[in-house]
């Protein structure tokens, strides 16, 4: 891949040569700059900057669902190292996603905060985060299906009341009765030009 | 309970008042050192028979909000925490992207609301810094007294909760009576005392009354005292001390790690405070200290905040002294809103006017990028990463909330104590259920 290069960062200087072969693009906007890579590089480079450059502050982790936009990948999860030792010095790492894969190695043995940041992308998109080992719902209920931040997810919701399950009477017997399956894109190739357009079309609230 | 003692088979007898007080005396004493009590964890099988799972909220009157913790106890000593947190989930994050970048600081005031104004600070230095705009001096330096004072608010309050959960009610009396001093200027800024959506992208919702000098200063004078007081009556309090001291003990490894940000980092020995390290609409002009404790336990958390506001009365009164005159919108009718009697009487203004309030037009960030910019809210780093794809509302806005990197320290911190000091951790972590969920 084409590196391409608007701007310099002590970290991408300091990385050694294959490293920095792994990290395809290096942008900045208002002096802060973020360096793109992907989702198989992601773990060596993490341990790199954690380890090597003692990047000791992961300020959050997030993700940008892209659905519907013209982006290498679905998903891009977002990564905000600090190294509190080398005067705050401060970088994003933004890591390209398949949505058939949707998983990446956790970091939570890197920084702590990672548990927590993690657990909550994957409460929001859907993304599953290998290794970690504490991934239930987070803000969302427990037996919630869906994820809320994936861009094909209504505002207004999608009636999840009905998900729930529901108690019926078969014959003489009362029963519990399956939940339909729910709709979640995600894992399921739906980056289509087809459903593209139609989540283009839904997704336009006030006309 | 998982056992009652009438179907527990085990015929336990009745000690005596001698060596319930050995036993006792002993338990505090390990408790202190942090070994478990020994007499506790003998009652318990391996299996685990014994234990009891307590529900800890989300509706217990020292969690302050809707903050649900899972104790599996043994005796009274909690040996597992579990938390579980969104109980006020609101889609703020969602909500952003479907709101115009003006509309959200509404929705920003609902995070922290004891401090709704270093919210809406935060998110507009954020998106100002998306846009690359810089709002006048005047405003700029408005917003920094409006903050501090938002901050001694949120931290009087904080240490007046503290003093009522752990056995010295009248503190918080006394600590609510000053803080309405607070909300006094904060009614007169801006008309609302708790949501009060303040600031606008590019500059603050109107300029401050004539008498906002008046009332400053007299708050300036008549606040300091309190401070002795608050000392007076809580450092006096044996109950109190007893209680923090040594509690819930934060390392400074602990705090970098699991991302501690404010005083609870500082406290803790963390040298991080964003008005310094990375100093957003002047900070760098005042000068101010940063307070650091070195124990990390909930009375240095404590000591921290309250050393924390003199700092701000300090900064206040430097920035009193040096507000500038000028206007305090952005002049850039591109991004913010032209003066309303301009807009009654010149073409130009009427139509900047309508190219900001009409949907699909306001305020467009270039296509494509995206920043993280951070203040300093009283709990700690409140960030904001926004993400934009050209259209008036942010394709992304990620928040990064500093009560919810604190609080994922919290279950690890109270496993090992006494359900009491899990009250006196959360009370001195401070903990804002609004800004936890979102």
């Amino acid at each position: 891949m084409v590196v391409e290069m608007s701007a310099q960062h002590p970290a991408y200087d300091a990385l050694p040569a294959d490293l920095q072969s792994k990290i395809f693009e290096v942008f900045e906007h208002q002096g802060q700059v973020g360096m793109r890579c992907n989702a198989a590089d992601q773990r060596t480079l993490l341990e790199h900057f954690r380890l090597s450059q003692n990047y000791d502050f992961l300020v959050d982790v997030t993700a940008i669902d892209h659905l519907g936009k013209d982006a290498p990948e679905r998903f891009e999860v977002v990564y905000m190292l600090r190294a509190l030792q080398s005067n705050h010095s401060f970088f994003r790492l933004h890591v390209w996603l398949d949505e058939r894969l949707a998983s990446l190695p956790s970091v939570f043995d890197l920084w702590d905060s990672a548990r927590w940041g993690e657990r909550e992308t994957h409460d929001m998109f859907g993304i599953v985060f290998d290794g970690n080992p504490d991934l239930r719902r987070f803000l969302m209920p427990e037996d919630f299906p869906g994820f809320p931040l994936l861009k094909d997810y209504p505002l207004k919701g999608r009636d999840e009341r009905r998900q729930f399950p529901k108690v019926v009477a078969r014959g003489d017997r009362m029963v519990e009765e399956e939940p339909d399956p729910y709709p979640t894109s995600i894992g399921r190739q739906m980056h289509t030009p087809d459903y593209i357009e139609e989540v283009r079309r839904d997704s336009k609230p006030r006309e | 309970m998982t056992q009652s003692p009438e179907n527990s088979g085990r015929e336990t007898p009745v000690p005596s008042a001698a060596t319930l007080e050995k036993e006792l005396e002993k338990g505090w004493k390990d408790h202190r050192s942090g070994v478990r009590p020994s007499s506790v964890s003998s009652i318990t099988d391996d299996d685990g028979e014994g234990r009891m799972v307590m529900n800890f909220g989300p509706q217990h009157p020292a969690t302050h909000g809707t903050l649900r913790s899972i104790f599996t106890l043994e005796g009274e000593s909690i040996v597992e925490a579990d938390v579980e947190i969104g109980y006020l989930h609101t889609g703020f994050e969602k909500l952003g992207e479907n709101m115009t970048y003006q509309q959200w600081v509404t929705v920003s005031d609902r995070m922290n609301y004891l401090s709704a104004i270093n919210n809406n600070v935060g998110y507009s230095v954020a998106v100002e810094e998306l846009l690359g705009i810089e709002v006048p001096p005047r405003c700029a330096a408005l917003r920094v007294i409006m903050c501090e004072l938002s901050r001694i608010a949120d931290h009087v309050l904080c240490v007046g909760l503290q003093g009522m959960d752990l056995g010295a009610f009248s503190v918080m009396l006394w600590s609510f009576e000053k803080r309405e001093l607070v909300y006094d200027i904060i009614e007169a800024v801006c008309g609302a005392r708790l949501t009060t959506s303040w600031t606008r992208v590019g500059g603050i919702m109107r300029d401050v009354p004539e008498f906002f000098p008046d009332l400053v200063y007299s708050f300036l004078d008549e606040f300091p005292p309190i401070i002795e007081e608050i000392h007076g009556m809580l450092l006096n309090n044996k109950i109190f001390v007893d209680r923090v001291k040594n509690v819930g003990t934060v390392t400074t490894e602990q705090a970098r790690s699991y991302g501690l940000t404010g005083p609870i980092g500082r406290s803790s020995g963390l040298d991080v405070d964003v008005r310094r390290d990375r100093p957003y609409l002047g900070y760098e002009n005042y000068d101010f200290k940063v307070p650091l404790q070195t124990e990390g336990d909930s009375f240095s958390r404590y000591m921290q905040r309250m050393e924390e506001i003199e700092q701000s009365l300090e900064i206040i009164r430097q920035a009193m002294a040096t507000l500038p005159k000028g206007e305090v919108v952005h002049d850039d009718f591109k991004t913010s809103l032209p003066k309303k009697d301009a807009v009654h009487k010149d073409m130009e203004s009427l139509i900047h006017h309508f190219k900001l309030v009409m949907l699909g037009h306001g305020i467009r960030p270039e296509t494509g990028k995206s920043l993280y910019s951070c203040t300093e809210a009283p709990c700690g780093e409140l960030g904001f990463f926004i993400a934009s794809d050209g259209s008036d509302t942010p394709y992304r806005l990620r928040v990064r909330p500093p009560s919810l990197y604190n609080y994922g320290l919290f279950p690890r911190l109270v496993e090992g104590g006494m359900i009491s000091d899990a009250v006196a951790v959360l009370s001195s972590f401070h903990v804002i259920a609004g800004e936890l969920d979102r």
